[in-house]
């Protein structure tokens, strides 16, 4: 997938870095290269931009991380049922652009598209992390504030961080992506360590919410390649967006899904209907006016975010809940950002408690 | 009337009733046409700024869903009615308003029709009230019983449970059970 890029900043200390070196290598040619010795103004959003985010998107920001690497999951409340996943960040923004994204609030103050040099550092507090813990199994993911894959082309930075995890015991790292980018993955044995997750859309979401994603079936057809390769493979339905006919089109991915991965060797499927802060709910109808899915049956929830009104919500989760069941029982399946009533609706039980969630779908 | 003649009627109205910036530039961006046919909404039913921007969105974001013009909304048969009627124009007004947020919110209508008709049902006592969440944004319903004696409340109590079937049906819609699509 060839992603937009205007123009690449590499901060003056990194210019020795071998992620340096990488990048600016299989930098496309339309990007033009220059160095800083102070990015922050790179980062920040560009002065003057009609859509300030957006022009964040493309310009990549080669830094170094000050701030730790590793972090609790920013959608983490005790509101929520909560897997207990662990943010690794080692880049922050996206070169796609979902209508929906959280990103477009979490990062309005700085949309430049961060990777950082000293990723290796990130390893070292991951390794002190798990010796904390012995005995714990860690659920380590990339894919929270960036797309896990999107620039691997560029950075190659997924196969030193599967060859790291996949040397040691009790870490599962999860790669969380929208796009096929797996030609590195395929490069290193992950030795079961490493979980590749979908988010899946249906084509009517991915046309008109996805802007620069891979098409369902590229997403599906790249989760059966890695499959075959030893990595694990999970799937994300979310958001799941209830226009009229969403009940049909969800059924049917599912079905493709099916037909492209045996039931029996999807790790997880998680689920979760749209949710937007009014904050976010401004700032997306605002970049993207002419997407009709947002403009949903979307009311203010107790938890001050725009859901689809529950009865909808509930019932076309709990469709897709039951496909999921018939195809295979032994599917782990939990929901995100759902309160503790809708999950005992839609999955018929209360939601486990974090660390008992986290450690479930880490032994997956 | 030509572009020009039409914004300069859009402004003519906004600026002495102050409507803000934000709205006047949404309004004045829509094709010509309808941003006429909202100005002759606009003055046939008397709307107050409130109604005209909470009006304006809805009508944009149903047109956008919808995939056609605002002025295409306007000239469906059920606000055409409301606009052609007689009466009062603060009443056509809110039936106005309400007509766009029943094609806003068409799923979220019919459900909620269905909800208060099963309430209804209840034939709950005057001292008795079942509140639905508002707009069906939770599964919670409240129950409210007004008491002053033992009495009452033992009475209150005794109603309350000779009504739990219809009370747990009406839970069941909440959390989506008998499809609400």
């Amino acid at each position: 997938m060839n992603f937009e890029l205007n123009e690449i900043v590499i901060e003056e200390r990194c210019r020795q870095s071998a992620l340096t070196a990488r990048v600016v290598s299989r930098a496309p040619a339309t990007a033009a290269v220059t160095f800083a010795t102070d990015v922050r103004n790179a980062v920040r959003p560009a002065a003057g931009a009609a859509d300030p985010f957006g022009t964040g998107k493309r310009r990549m920001v080669v830094m170094h991380r000050r701030a730790p690497f590793l972090m609790a999951c920013p959608a983490g409340s005790s509101e929520f049922a909560c897997c207990g996943y662990l943010v690794l960040v080692l880049a922050s923004n996206c070169p796609m652009d979902c209508s929906y994204c959280f990103l477009q609030e979490y990062l309005a103050d700085n949309p430049g598209f961060q990777v950082y040099a000293n990723y290796a550092d990130a390893f070292d507090e991951l390794e002190r992390t798990r010796r904390r813990a012995p005995g714990r199994a860690l659920r380590v993911g990339t894919g929270e504030l960036a797309d896990s894959l999107a620039f691997d082309r560029m950075t190659g930075i997924s196969r030193d961080l599967v060859e790291f995890c996949a040397a040691r015991d009790g870490l599962l790292l999860e790669l969380k992506t929208k796009t096929d980018e797996i030609d590195n993955l395929l490069t290193v044995d992950p030795r079961g360590r490493t979980l590749v997750s979908w988010t899946l859309s249906p084509p009517h979401v991915v046309s008109s919410s996805e802007k620069g994603t891979a098409p369902p079936a590229a997403r599906l057809a790249a989760a059966g390649s890695v499959l075959e390769a030893g990595y694990k493979v999970g799937f994300h339905l979310d958001p799941v967006i209830a226009y009229p006919g969403a009940e049909r089109d969800y059924l049917a991915l599912l079905d493709d899904l099916f037909d492209t991965i045996s039931p029996a060797r999807i790790a997880f499927i998680s689920l979760g209907g749209l949710r937007m802060t009014p904050a976010l709910r401004t700032a997306a109808r605002r970049r993207h006016p002419r997407d009709p899915l947002l403009c949903g049956e979307e009311v203010l929830a107790p938890d001050g975010r725009y859901r689809t009104f529950t009865p909808l919500r509930a019932s076309l989760l709990r469709a897709l809940e039951r496909r999921i069941a018939a195809a295979s029982p032994a599917i782990m399946r939990y929901l995100c950002m759902e309160p503790p009533s809708i999950h005992r609706r839609v999955l018929g039980h209360a939601p486990a408690p974090a660390a008992a969630l986290g450690a479930a779908l880490a032994e997956r | 009337m030509s572009d020009v003649d039409v914004a300069q009627a859009v402004r003519a109205w906004a600026e002495p009733r102050r409507l803000d910036r934000a709205h006047l530039e949404r309004w004045l961006a829509l094709d010509s046409y309808s941003a006429a046919a909202v100005l002759d909404a606009v003055c046939h039913l008397r709307l107050r700024v409130g109604q005209l921007q909470g009006a304006l969105g809805m009508l944009e974001e149903i047109a956008l869903v919808a995939g056609t013009q605002v002025s295409d909304v306007l000239a469906r048969a059920p606000l055409k009615r409301i606009l052609e009627g007689v009466g009062p124009a603060p009443a056509r007004a809110r039936a106005f308003v309400d007509e766009l947020r029943a094609m806003r919110f068409p799923r979220l209508g019919r459900a909620l029709e269905r909800m208060k008709a099963e309430v209804a049902a209840l034939k709950l006592p005057h001292t008795m009230t079942v509140a639905l969440p508002k707009d069906l944004g939770s599964d919670e319903l409240r129950i409210e019983m007004r008491v002053r004696s033992a009495a009452e409340f033992r009475d209150s109590l005794r109603t309350l449970k000779e009504k739990a079937d219809g009370v747990e049906r009406i839970l069941e819609l909440l959390g989506g059970g008998n499809s609400t699509q």
